[in-house]
């Protein structure tokens, strides 16, 4: 009601209480920081600064028209920098300005509570993309410092204790706790967005691209991220046979390699499987891209509904998926198999097409074998023993590559990492004649014995030939296998490179550390799992567990609503109950009294008549003596301490404990 | 505020009244009487979590959720803990000075709290004012004053009062109306001064004071005019100041402050006159007697006497109203 009454405050408090909404709008920007311009946080500091001196040194207020063209240009600056200001991101940004803005022109109770409002909103906006439990827990110490910033700025009266106000806010969140919990498992989840989100991110996103560069992959060879978890149901193959399959480049235009546009056909039906299938899981980071990887050779279920085999035995996700989200599917693949793909001619000339004038070293050395024996075979075989005689080395450092990167590679600096190898085999293969093509991936991965799944690193991406050989399909060829053979068997260029600079080298003879780096990953994938990947599907596994099995989806959600509905007054009876509780206790002078007649009523029983209302502690206690001269002591150092946590100015609580446990022992001792 | 939402207050306020009753001059407060409503930062709060709430499921944002419903409990929390805030305190009357008309009569009420726990930022509201609010540790009695304007002499009640907190977070505002029979005397408003007092011997009202019991009051600078005798030389060889000695009640002659005295005055101005005398004499350390309509006060002096000429000019029954 009278909520704009502006309490009579001091210069000092008015600073003090301006200090605080500072203190909670900067810390609620911080999870923003990295996504943000860089001059957004410093628009705020500015802002801050600002605001302050005009409160402690009395500065003069910016004019209203000076606000207004501030206001009109950080827009522009937003627009400027995201192009949009729809999306997450930018939204973000135009809310850290506006809030500066804000801050600029604050004055008074009421703007300073709008700001804590914002600030909680901040908060909310660095949740709508997926957070690790670390962040998620550094958001809880924002939030709980957000809240101590509305108990104190709702205050009228003069800002209380950091401590106690500290303690307050953390127990509100705490009984909330138990509210959040129940809302947040029962409360109706959709399986799709309400309106079209943007995908207007402009992070970068991660791992495989669409094109390769022999050089480019190095940043990503040492980039420890997570590219995705696989949880094998059945037996894990061995390390050799964990290729991960992405997409392939067929494009090739003498340094780069680019994927083919469009499906060319369902390759699916095409692949003979061998042997036993393996079936695992994988639970995909978000990459903001279509696709999805898989063991070679999956074989999709005929009811699969996540993902699609396209072209080139790649796995995608169905047009329509919302980008950014994080995919978790299952599946089954054959390590054994023939990916017998049926090529036309136009087809074959397309694996074959190389840029004319491009290579010229290498057409020599190809044609010599040509000349030598034509056999596809025979020229895959001699291509990875020209590798394996010639002195190649595997690095994650190799030269830089000019004009003709293959001739260079083959024939002058020798060292490079499986792209610069996929690269110049695939070159070698198309000179011979053979449809040849780079299949990039993953290849390998750690097994996390703590959860009991492989986590696949960017840093194991790979890349590797695949040659189309008549009746033989398409037939995998490493070329690294040649060069660094353990690179390959042990799923891991780890050991293949001791003494490079390697992510998780440094820790490799700190066990304990690898151990718990392992312990802290299964702990975020189970924060993935079930935290972050709670939507409807794992909410209606959890209703079918509860035995609501097969209702219909408007019953469950009234269900589901009605629940809610008893958690929040199931919520409300706990919080009740604590403060009743709270508020039960009195204060240590009435305890001391409830002690003393405790302590009466015992001696009562011992014949001492009870304490007459006019009858001080004191003469009691002498009287109690003489009844009970051999309990003298006793009685005298209770009625002592009586008197302490009773009367004495600032009793604590150590009087009234002292108490309590004298009496106690007296009446156990005579009970 | 606007005008139907008072109505409204005043109308629910009154329906209060009826089911609680009058009050005592002390009164627990029990759930009964506690009502609560949000503020209109507590709905904005409410807005922003329905935002949220739709963010969330749109982007489909797991921690979304979790952020939004940990605040929908933090408002379900904040709720109970401001009710919780005025639960079981105790209000005590504490009374009332008397106050002249045109000034506020201040009542002073005291918050008690005797539970563990502290309560915070309660205040009192009446009519359109609210006190600042108070911190009450536990076992603590804090002491608030409502100010209420006087317009006229006589008897000012209460009335209703509204206890409140908005504590904590400023989300929901909790009240209870107490209704306490509560009354203030309100003297007449002083004439302005300049009549000088009716220098009127002890004609027929109370013969001459006691000239015995005049003690020794303090010391004034003296004016031209003033008997010699009582001259504090002393303390002029001292400080070269002439100061006069002044006596309670044997200091001059005695006056009568008839209210026959001043026929050319209306009733209520004839009362502000009699009320400027009575402190002029009082400030003058004088014996003075009061004669009004229906009341007649012997010769006295000193605060109390004052206080009872006070009051009787503040209730007299002049005929007129």
């Amino acid at each position: 009601m009278r909520l704009g009454t502006p309490a009579p405050a001091t210069p000092a408090a008015e600073l003090a209480r301006l200090q605080w909404t500072t203190a909670i709008v900067a810390g609620a920007t911080l999870p923003h920081w990295p996504t943000l311009p860089f001059w957004a946080p410093l628009l705020l500091g500015v802002a801050i600064a600002w605001r302050l001196a005009i409160a402690a040194l009395e500065w003069p207020v910016p004019v209203r028209t000076l606000r207004l063209l501030l206001a009109l240009a950080a827009f522009c600056a937003v627009l400027f920098s995201y192009r949009t200001i729809n999306g997450v991101e930018a939204g973000s940004a135009l809310l850290v300005v506006m809030i500066a803005l804000k801050v600029l022109e604050s004055k008074g109770h009421r703007d300073q509570l709008v700001l804590i409002m914002l600030s909680y909103f901040l908060l909310f906006a660095s949740l709508l993309t997926p957070r690790g439990p670390f962040t998620a827990v550094y958001l809880l110490l924002l939030l709980w410092l957000t809240t101590v910033g509305l108990l104190q700025l709702s205050r009228r009266g003069p800002l209380l204790q950091l401590r106690s106000t500290g303690a307050l806010a953390g127990r509100l969140l705490l009984q909330s706790l138990p509210l959040m919990l129940a809302l947040f498992v029962l409360f109706p989840r959709l399986p799709g967005p309400l309106w079209a989100i943007q995908g207007t991110s402009t992070s970068a996103t991660s791992g495989l691209g669409d094109t390769v560069n022999p050089g480019d992959i190095t940043s990503l060879a040492l980039s420890d991220e997570i590219a995705f978890r696989a949880q094998f149901l059945s037996t894990p193959p061995p390390a050799r046979d964990l290729y991960w399959r992405g997409p392939s480049m067929t494009n090739f235009d003498g340094r780069t390699w680019s994927m083919s546009i469009g499906d060319r056909r369902n390759v699916a039906a095409s692949v003979e499987y061998l042997g036993a299938p393996t079936e695992y899981r994988v639970m995909l980071e978000t990459t903001g891209r279509n696709w999805a990887f898989a063991l070679e050779m999956p074989k999709l279920a005929p009811d699969e509904r996540t993902l699609r085999m396209g072209s080139d035995y790649q796995l995608r996700t169905f047009p329509g998926t919302p980008r950014g989200t994080r995919l978790d599917y299952r599946l089954a693949s054959y390590t054994r198999f023939r990916a017998l793909e049926p090529l036309g001619e136009a087809e074959r000339e397309m694996f074959r097409r190389l840029p004319p004038e491009s290579s010229p070293r290498t057409r020599e050395l190809v044609q010599g074998w040509l000349a030598d024996n034509p056999e596809p075979e025979q020229l895959i075989e001699r291509g990875m023993d020209y590798l394996r005689s010639q002195p190649f080395f595997y690095t994650l450092t190799p030269l830089a590559l000019r004009e003709q990167p293959v001739d260079e590679f083959l024939f002058d600096t020798r060292e490079g990492f499986c792209e610069h190898y996929a690269s110049a085999f695939t070159v070698m293969m198309r000179v011979a004649g053979l449809p040849a093509r780079i299949v990039t991936g993953y290849q390998g991965g750690e097994l996390n014995g703590v959860g009991g799944y492989y986590i696949i690193r960017q840093s194991d991406a790979h890349a590797w030939t695949e040659v189309w050989l008549e009746g033989r399909g398409w037939v995998r060829v490493d070329p690294v296998s040649a060069v660094a053979p353990e690179r390959v068997a042990l799923g891991s260029w780890r050991s293949a490179l001791a003494g490079e600079r390697v992510p998780g080298s440094a820790f490799g003879r700190l066990q304990w550390v690898r151990r718990a780096l392992l312990v802290w990953d299964a702990a975020a994938t189970y924060w993935n799992e079930w935290v972050i990947g709670y939507g409807p599907q794992l909410q209606r596994a959890l209703l079918d567990a509860l035995g609501f099995d097969g209702a219909a989806r408007a019953e469950r959600w009234s269900k589901l609503l009605l629940l809610c509905v008893g958690a929040t007054l199931a919520g409300s009876l706990l919080v009740t109950l604590q403060l009743a509780w709270r508020r039960r206790r009195r204060t240590p002078v009435d305890e001391a009294a409830r002690e003393l007649a405790a302590f009466t009523r015992r001696l009562a029983h011992l014949d001492v008549a009870p304490r007459a209302p006019t009858e001080g502690p004191a003469a009691y206690a002498a009287r109690a003596e003489s009844r009970l001269p051999h309990a003298a002591g006793e009685i005298r150092a209770i009625i002592a301490a009586y008197l302490r946590a009773r009367y004495e100015r600032d009793a604590d609580l150590a009087a009234l404990a002292e108490l309590r446990t004298r009496v106690s022992a007296f009446r156990a001792a005579r009970a | 505020m606007f005008a139907p939402a008072r109505s409204l207050e005043n109308w629910a306020a009154s329906w209060a009244r009826r089911r609680q009753g009058a009050d005592a001059h002390s009164v627990v407060l029990k759930r009964r009487r506690i009502y609560i409503l949000p503020t209109r930062f507590g709905t904005i709060f409410a807005l922003m979590l329905l935002v949220m709430l739709l963010g969330s499921l749109n982007y489909g944002a797991s921690l979304g959720f979790m952020l939004t419903f940990l605040l929908a409990g933090l408002g379900l929390v904040l709720m109970h803990h401001c009710h919780g805030n005025l639960l079981g305190a105790e209000i005590k009357l504490l009374g009332a000075h008397p106050a002249f008309a045109g000034e506020r009569a201040e009542f002073r009420i005291a918050l008690r709290n005797d539970t563990a726990a502290p309560r915070y930022e309660i205040e009192l509201a009446h009519e359109r004012h609210a006190t600042s609010p108070v911190d009450a540790a536990p076992g603590a009695q804090e002491t608030l004053r409502i100010a209420v304007p006087t317009e006229r002499r006589g008897w000012v009640t209460l009335g209703r009062f509204a206890v409140v907190t908005r504590h904590p977070g400023g989300l929901f505002r909790a009240w209870t109306w107490v209704h306490m029979d509560a009354r203030c005397l309100v003297y007449p408003r002083p004439a302005p001064p300049g009549r000088p007092l009716p220098e009127s011997a002890g004609l027929g009202l109370g013969g001459k004071p006691d000239v015995g019991d005049a003690d020794f009051a303090g010391l004034r600078p003296a004016a031209p005019g003033d008997p010699p005798q009582r001259i504090a030389w002393k303390a002029f060889a001292r400080s070269d100041v002439l100061l006069l000695k002044q006596f309670a009640g044997g200091d001059r002659e005695p006056c009568e402050l008839d209210w026959d005295a001043l026929p050319d005055l209306e009733p209520e101005a004839r009362l502000a006159q009699l009320a400027r005398w009575c402190l002029d004499a009082a400030a003058d350390a004088r014996t003075f007697g009061l004669k009004i309509p229906g009341a007649a006060l012997p010769l006295g002096a000193g605060p109390q006497h004052l206080g009872a000429c006070l009051e009787a000019l503040a209730l007299c029954e002049t005929g007129e109203r």
